[in-house]
């Protein structure tokens, strides 16, 4: 090896230039020895010591050195004479670091067969030092940028990389001897480890250096799509924008917005700092920017913003409801882009490091989801009302479905907690969801009104749950769904949150019991017979018996019709129910027609009319008398009478005319003779049949009719 | 830690059965004026543990005030004390007994608090994330010191973080306080550049709560109408309730005292606790050694009462010291001084990695538990059919 370094260095410069050399770079080594505390401590900057380095190494070469530093540097450049490196006019950089590069092995090698003989320092590390030194300070004055030539920048990460390496083994090569050093020959080793730690030192300071500028330029790269107005960033201001504006459409490369000559910069920035031991640096710059990047994103093109619970226990429902949208798209965007592209993203740029990776990754979905729970945590708690159940169960069908999307996106290490709180977030949506629909009991119970609706039409209470289940059955599926996992509010002090086994289990015996009604449907049935005894009881407040058959009627007709209009509940509530309903609906059809023209058709009877084979005159114009009253009477009143359904309305008036008009036909036909033509008729035969089938065709308009 | 999920079930168990037997004996009266002195004395002895096992300075037997260890085992207590809470006030009772004055008020006032504790619960666990910014700022100092031979590079790298750890530590509040956006951009290349890079960190180090929000409006709040019972409702259900909403709020008060919370400016030190009451005599202890603290820190503007954190700020300080004053090669005398404080730093680092992550499940385990109690309630509320619904 030694062999090596001497045909290296063939061509030597002069002795003198050679200790010249070494004064400069050594002369660190007696500034500091020598200057009191003062003198060295205005020296913060890197720049600024390196310049007054040089300056006082100067003075220093003037000087006379103190014995024991020239011992020492004499000692330095006898042993070195033959090997010291080319101080050409202009020293390349190419020609270095390949000296570099053959010392290292050198001093690896040396350091790995645990070689107790010590190692001279060549010059040309001091050299190198130089060179970076010079390149570093370019970078950092602003003369060479970051990006603007490849070679450059390589070259740059690529003396950072041999600067590490050389740091690295010297300083186990100076561990393994220092430990030696106590041992024997201390005087010696002690000169000599003392020149090694100046090495160190110098390294260790270009090195920071170095670092540090990456670390700025790592920040850099990371915040342009963020700050696209910085100054310093216009080249690649324009791939950013314009990739910003399409993000929200566009598929999973395009964001979060980061060309791929970014990521590949931030890459090898990132691997070079890590290999220099500054992983953590790295990762802070790295998760402190996509952090922002992520919320502010949120922000800015999702239109997400964040509300304290407290604040959303006491906004109006009109403003929480129009960001609850927001709020399910920003929960579809990060599920089928955002994570995905961050989760992306996290690995073109620590694609080696797997647990770095799995922690970037795992503290920003984490965050961001408990985040985005905490807005469906906090609906879930608003006060409970009736026209919160579909936004509620939007919500919950939202976290439902991210469930499975983030399981695939998210490895187990970081699921695990983020799949119990969606969860957890998904149970309170539920719980929320089933209370507010079992609250149409008490909206039903409440509705205790004593006032009967005008011509018994149908109640508002019945449209409103009527319509309220229609709507509520568009989201069957879901609803089956909440009722059977979510109809028993969990226990706080249950020790395992969610606890599908024992309440499918729970719900499987008690829809067992009631002959395999699902707990929504079971539910469903018991707000149908509520709403049915409710209405019994609004039907006993009209004086008119047959006017609360036509309540009923209309109130059961709406219903029927309105689970018939909807597959959902229709399916729920099934075949034998609406069955069961039409059935109840013509008893009352009956129980009507009876009510009010059984007294009527007595009137038509021929019954007790005649005596002994005569019709008795007076008894007959006493019947006419009777029947004309009475069906003015009835068209009177129950033209005021409401039936809005068509069907039902003709239905009535078809069954009226074939009971009354038949009757009546044969009535006058029969009898009309007998009395006396002219004003008699006249008097007592008001109406021919078609007439009162005119009449009836007047009848559950909800109009006053007069007699024509 | 301490294992109350497990005795907690037991406790429990044992209630219940205690309960249904007395029921069962129709001594009803009786015992529940036993249940109600038993509640009071756990609390009282919860925290009268909490409050004799505190150690300041330099003693290490007890868990320090306010480190992460004792957090955490305040939380636990608080746990307990909730679940012992739900136990006197729900476990077989009438729910008409808790719909009733005057608990049919004084109950939906516990549980518009429990509300607010959850926001609080939230900024406290991004605020723990900020704290584990900071390690890893302090796991920065020492992985830079912490090598031998050390050098003027490795000396800037972790004065570098410190920097950027001090300044956090010492301005996160005001800088959350004017919440949005600081001049990133200069100070780079400007050859200062730990100094910029120190102010981006202290505007990240924590993630946001919403705008406006404000730790301590919030524990203002919860602190409204909080008044002890008087005449006869002192010896009825109102005491209970009455004591769950103050361990509620001393829980969260102290919480915000210790971890960097969004927007603290204002917080008070004190609120009022029943001086004649004998479960609220160790709470008062806590309160006054807590609020003692905050006021040294308050002037000079802190992120938190953390003992770890406090420690590290004061660590952090020589080490500064010793950073600017460094010059290579190093005194052998105050080489080692440095090296006592790194070891010491990474001391508090690794207590920092052991106990943040699992205080922050702890915090969430709070959050989730009293959501659940608060439905809970609810729901026995709406059966007594005095409210139709939920009162917050």
């Amino acid at each position: 090896m030694e062999q090596n370094l001497n045909d290296n260095s063939s061509s030597l410069p002069p002795k003198e230039e050679n200790i010249n050399t070494d004064h400069t770079t050594h002369s660190p080594v007696v500034e500091s020895e020598d200057k009191p505390d003062g003198e060295t401590e205005k020296a913060t900057d890197s720049e600024q010591v390196l310049e007054k380095e040089e300056s006082k190494a100067e003075e220093e070469n003037e000087k006379k050195e103190e014995e024991k530093e020239q011992e020492q540097e004499q000692e330095k450049v006898e042993e070195e004479t033959v090997e010291t490196q080319p101080e050409s006019p202009a020293p390349s950089l190419e020609k270095v670091t390949e000296e570099i590069d053959q010392f290292i092995l050198r001093l690896q090698k040396h350091v790995d067969a645990k070689e107790s003989t010590s190692l001279e320092i060549p010059n040309f590390i001091h050299a190198f030092l130089h060179l970076v030194e010079h390149k570093i300070e370019k970078y950092d004055t602003g003369e060479t940028k970051w990006g603007q030539t490849i070679e450059d920048d390589s070259s740059l990460l690529e003396c950072a990389n041999r600067i590490s390496r050389l740091m690295n083994h010297f300083i186990e090569y100076s561990r393994s001897h220092t430990q030696e050093q106590q041992e024997d020959e201390e005087k010696e080793k002690e000169k000599e480890m003392g020149g090694l730690d100046f090495v160190i030192n110098g390294i260790s300071v270009i090195q920071q250096r170095v670092i540090s500028f990456l670390e700025d330029e790592f920040r850099t790269l990371m915040e342009e799509f963020r700050n696209p107005n910085k100054p310093d960033s216009k080249g690649k201001q324009q791939v950013a924008d314009s990739s910003e504006s399409e993000t929200p459409e566009e598929t999973i490369p395009e964001f979060p917005g980061f060309a791929e000559e970014t990521i590949a910069n931030l890459n090898k920035i990132a691997k070079q700092m890590i290999a220099s031991g500054y992983e953590n640096e790295c990762c802070q710059v790295y998760a402190v920017s996509r952090r922002h990047a992520f919320e502010d994103g949120m922000y800015k093109l999702l239109g997400y913003e964040k509300f304290s619970i407290d604040e959303v226990q006491r906004m109006q429902w009109e403003a929480l409801e129009r960001e609850i949208p927001t709020w399910i798209n920003t929960w579809k965007e990060c599920t089928s882009v955002w994570f995905p592209a961050e989760r992306k993203l996290v690995e073109m740029v620590f694609g080696d490091e797997a647990e770095t990776v799995l922690s970037l990754m795992g503290n920003i979905s984490r965050t961001i989801v408990i985040q985005l729970l905490n807005f469906g945590e906090s609906i879930a708690m608003t006060k409970r009302a009736g026209e919160k159940l579909f936004k509620l169960l939007d919500m919950y069908e939202t976290l439902r479905d991210a469930i499975p999307i983030m399981e695939n996106l998210f490895p187990d290490d970081i699921m695990g907690e983020i799949k119990a709180e969606t969860t957890s977030a998904k149970c309170r949506l539920g719980e929320a969801a089933v209370l507010i629909f079992c609250d149409l009991e008490n909206s039903i119970k409440s509705e205790t009104g004593r006032t009967p609706v005008a011509g018994g039409a149908v109640h508002p209470l019945t449209r409103y749950i009527m319509n309220y289940l229609r709507l509520a059955c568009e989201y069957k599926d879901t609803l089956e769904e909440v009722f059977k996992e979510h109809s028993k509010i969990e226990r706080a002090d249950s020790t395992s949150r969610p606890r599908h086994e024992s309440e499918e289990s729970k719900a499987k015996s008690e829809s067992k019991q009631k002959e395999d009604v699902s707990p929504f449907a079971a539910q469903l049935m018991r707000v149908m017979e509520l709403l049915d005894s409710n209405l019994e009881g609004k039907a006993k407040l009209y004086k008119e018996v047959a006017l609360s058959c036509i309540f009923m009627m209309n109130n059961g007709r709406y219903i029927v019709q309105k689970i018939k209009g909807s597959a959902e509940i229709y399916q729920v509530m099934g075949e034998t129910w609406c069955r069961k309903r039409s059935t109840e609906l013509r008893t009352y059809h009956k129980n009507y027609q009876v009510e009010t023209w059984s007294k009527i058709l007595s009137c038509l009877s021929p019954k007790g009319l005649s005596d002994h084979g005569k019709v008795q005159k007076p008894v007959l114009k006493e019947r006419f008398k009777g029947f004309n009253a009475a069906f003015e009477e009835i068209h009177k009143t129950q033209s005021m009478w409401v039936v809005s359904d068509e069907q039902l309305q003709s239905e009535l008036r078809v069954s009226i005319s074939a009971l009354v008009i038949p009757a009546y036909r044969s009535f006058l036909g029969r009898f009309s003779q007998i009395l006396d033509p002219g004003r008699q008729t006249e008097k007592y035969i008001k109406y021919q049949a078609e007439d009162i089938e005119t009449y009836i065709d007047d009848l559950f308009d909800g109009n006053p009719h007069t007699r024509r | 830690m301490p294992a109350t999920t497990e005795n907690q079930g037991s406790f429990l168990g044992r209630i219940s059965i205690r309960r249904n037997q007395v029921m069962s004996m129709d001594g009803t009266h009786d015992q529940e004026m036993e249940d109600l002195e038993l509640f009071q004395k756990h609390v009282g002895d919860r925290f009268s543990e909490l409050l004799s096992t505190t150690t300041t300075g330099e003693d290490s037997s007890g868990d320090a005030l306010l480190s992460i260890s004792w957090l955490r085992r305040l939380l636990d207590e608080f746990l307990c004390c909730e679940a012992e809470f739900k136990a006197v006030i729900l476990m077989g009772r009438d729910p008409s007994q808790i719909a009733k004055p005057p608990l049919d008020k004084l109950l939906p006032e516990l549980l518009d608090r429990v509300v607010k504790s959850l926001d609080v619960c939230n900024a406290v666990a991004l605020g723990l994330d900020a704290v584990k910014n900071l390690q890893r700022l302090a796991e920065i100092v020492v992985a830079a010191l912490d090598v031998t031979p050390l050098g003027d590079g490795q000396v800037r790298r972790a004065k570098k973080a410190l920097s950027a750890l001090i300044a956090a530590m010492l301005h996160e509040d005001n800088a959350n306080a004017k919440g949005t956006e600081r001049n990133r951009s200069f100070g780079r290349r400007t050859g200062n550049s730990s100094g910029a890079s120190s102010k981006d960190r202290v505007r990240s180090l924590s993630w946001t709560m919403a705008r406006n929000w404000s730790a301590s409006k919030q524990i203002h709040a919860m602190m409204s109408n909080l008044a002890a019972p008087r005449g006869a409702e002192s010896s009825g259900l109102a005491q209970p309730v009455y004591i769950m909403s103050t361990v509620l709020v001393f829980v969260m008060w102290a919480l915000v005292a210790a971890v960097p919370c969004q927007e603290r400016n204002g917080l008070g030190t004190h609120f009022p606790l029943p001086r004649q009451l004998s479960w609220a005599q160790p709470m008062i202890g806590l309160q006054e050694k807590i609020a003692e603290e905050w006021k040294k820190k308050e002037k000079k503007g802190n992120v938190g009462l953390l003992e770890e954190m406090q420690r590290m700020e004061k660590l952090g300080q020589s080490l500064i010291e010793f950073a600017e004053s460094f010059q290579f090669p190093p005194e052998t005398e105050r080489l080692d001084e440095m090296k006592k404080n790194v070891e010491e730093f990474a001391e508090i680092c690794k207590k920092m990695d052991e106990g943040l992550e699992p205080m922050q499940q702890q915090i969430r385990e709070v959050f989730h538990r009293v959501v659940r109690s608060r439905t809970e309630f609810l729901v026995v509320l709406d059966q007594a059919g005095k409210l139709s619904a939920p009162a917050v």
